[in-house]
């Protein structure tokens, strides 16, 4: 069964697990409603065919939610339980909001993104750089893992001869190969009328479902149980 | 460049500057993950990595309004990622007196920019900004969580109300020497090639 979400009800997904991130759980039923909104885009993810990021992100947030649970008490002291408990609690703080962003970076297209920004109706700059932001990141990184390999050919790596110039060696082909790709990113852009006064059409057409909106209510809640219970404390 | 208004061409340019930015702060909070102690060096490591891009980024749009979206973008990636809305005022106020430093001379004048880029590295404190504002809450919530007090000692020496002040005053004097190289980087590398 393929369930393909709106690309509205991600970004509500989004907002969702950011706000209740920052809110600390105390008790069982926050951490209850903490883990749901965790396995809930693990789930999607493993719906949509991406299972070995589905499972390496399980296993991570499983581990770190594991350690902490095990091992955290008042007794819990010296050097390397502090150590411990810190990363595997930044790893359960932040690891939710991580795992559903990236799931909506990946499932979410381009034109649906655009689409759905002007119907929200988002000024045009914001929604243009933004799904710039979005389709850039995998573009940096094939263009640093080829700038990557060349500069081994010339045998300059990390962690030999100097760093200013290790980091020089890098950057500066990454903005050069960055701005190239800009401008015909741009001029391809343009070509096809992006940035004109005309209300732009789209082929992509969107429609709340039946699960979209019972995913907005499950989150809704849940964004209301975390406030009620941080104002009622 | 006659038109003052910014173009479709000009959002795409700012996008692209935004990602490789924020690839700059992912690649340095890797870092912090060593050690946590580490966190506190954002303030001088970012804005020196990440003044390579913004230089060019200054000769590229030269149009009022450019680092104002940008700071608005990195607040919707900024919150998208978890860290939180606190440090979202910050990052937009900052973004629009980078701005309007910039602007006052007319994103030409070397010293506007380099107050400029000093003033927008303001940015990388609002990274601290749910511990710092919220610290008193944030102890409790990590006491009441279950983590022994000595741990929260440790985390809390480093972090009150005083540092924030220090941490924003490193930024800018970050940010003004991270111009100075960052302007030598775009001399060296990208006048010669034609494309500042």
């Amino acid at each position: 069964m393929t369930v393909r979400l709106d690309p509205r009800t991600k970004l509500y997904m989004i907002f969702v697990v950011s706000a209740v991130v920052m809110m600390s759980a105390t008790n069982s039923l926050l951490w209850a409603l903490r883990i749901v909104v965790t396995i809930l885009p693990i789930a999607f993810l493993i719906m949509e065919k991406y299972y070995a990021s589905a499972l390496r992100f399980l296993i991570l947030y499983v581990t770190a939610l594991g350690i902490t649970f095990t091992c955290l008490s008042e007794k819990s002291t010296g050097f390397f339980m502090a150590f411990l408990l810190g990363y595997c609690s930044i790893i359960v703080q932040f690891l939710p909001a991580m795992i559903t962003a990236w799931y909506v970076l990946r499932t979410t297209k381009i034109d649906e993104f655009i689409c759905v920004m002007q119907k929200m109706h988002m000024p045009d700059g914001i929604t243009i750089s933004l799904a710039v932001v979005m389709r850039f990141f995998p573009t940096i990184k094939e263009e640093y893992t080829s700038i990557r390999d060349a500069m081994k050919m010339r045998e300059i790596m990390l962690g030999t001869g100097n760093v200013i110039k290790m980091v020089e060696y890098r950057i500066i082909p990454l903005m050069f190969s960055c701005v190239n790709i800009g401008d015909e990113l741009s001029a391809a852009a343009i070509t096809r009328g992006l940035g004109e006064k005309v209300k732009r059409t789209s082929v992509v057409e969107l429609k709340m479902k039946v699960y979209d909106y019972l995913l907005v209510i499950l989150f809704s809640v849940v964004l209301i149980v975390y406030v009620v219970f941080r104002n009622v404390k | 460049m006659n038109n003052k208004k910014l173009q479709a061409k000009d959002f795409i340019t700012i996008g692209i500057f935004t990602a490789l930015l924020f690839v700059i702060e992912f690649a340095c909070g890797m870092l912090g993950f060593i050690h946590p102690y580490i966190v506190a060096s954002y303030v001088i490591l970012i804005p020196l990595l990440g003044a390579v891009p913004m230089m060019l980024f200054y000769t590229k749009i030269e149009k009022f309004g450019m680092i104002t979206i940008m700071s608005v973008l990195i607040a919707i990636i900024m919150f998208v990622t978890g860290m939180g809305y606190l440090g979202a005022p910050l990052i937009i106020i900052s973004g629009l007196v980078a701005d309007i430093i910039a602007g006052m001379g007319r994103y030409k004048k070397s010293k506007n920019i380099m107050f400029s880029y000093g003033v927008f590295c303001f940015w990388i404190c609002a990274n601290y900004f749910p511990v710092v504002v919220t610290a008193d809450s944030y102890r409790k919530n990590l006491l009441d969580g279950g983590y022994s007090k000595q741990y929260c000692d440790n985390l809390f020496r480093a972090i009150n109300s005083k540092t924030i002040s220090v941490l924003l005053a490193l930024c800018f004097v970050f940010g003004c020497i991270g111009a100075f190289v960052g302007r030598a980087a775009v001399k060296k590398h990208f006048e010669k090639a034609g494309i500042a």
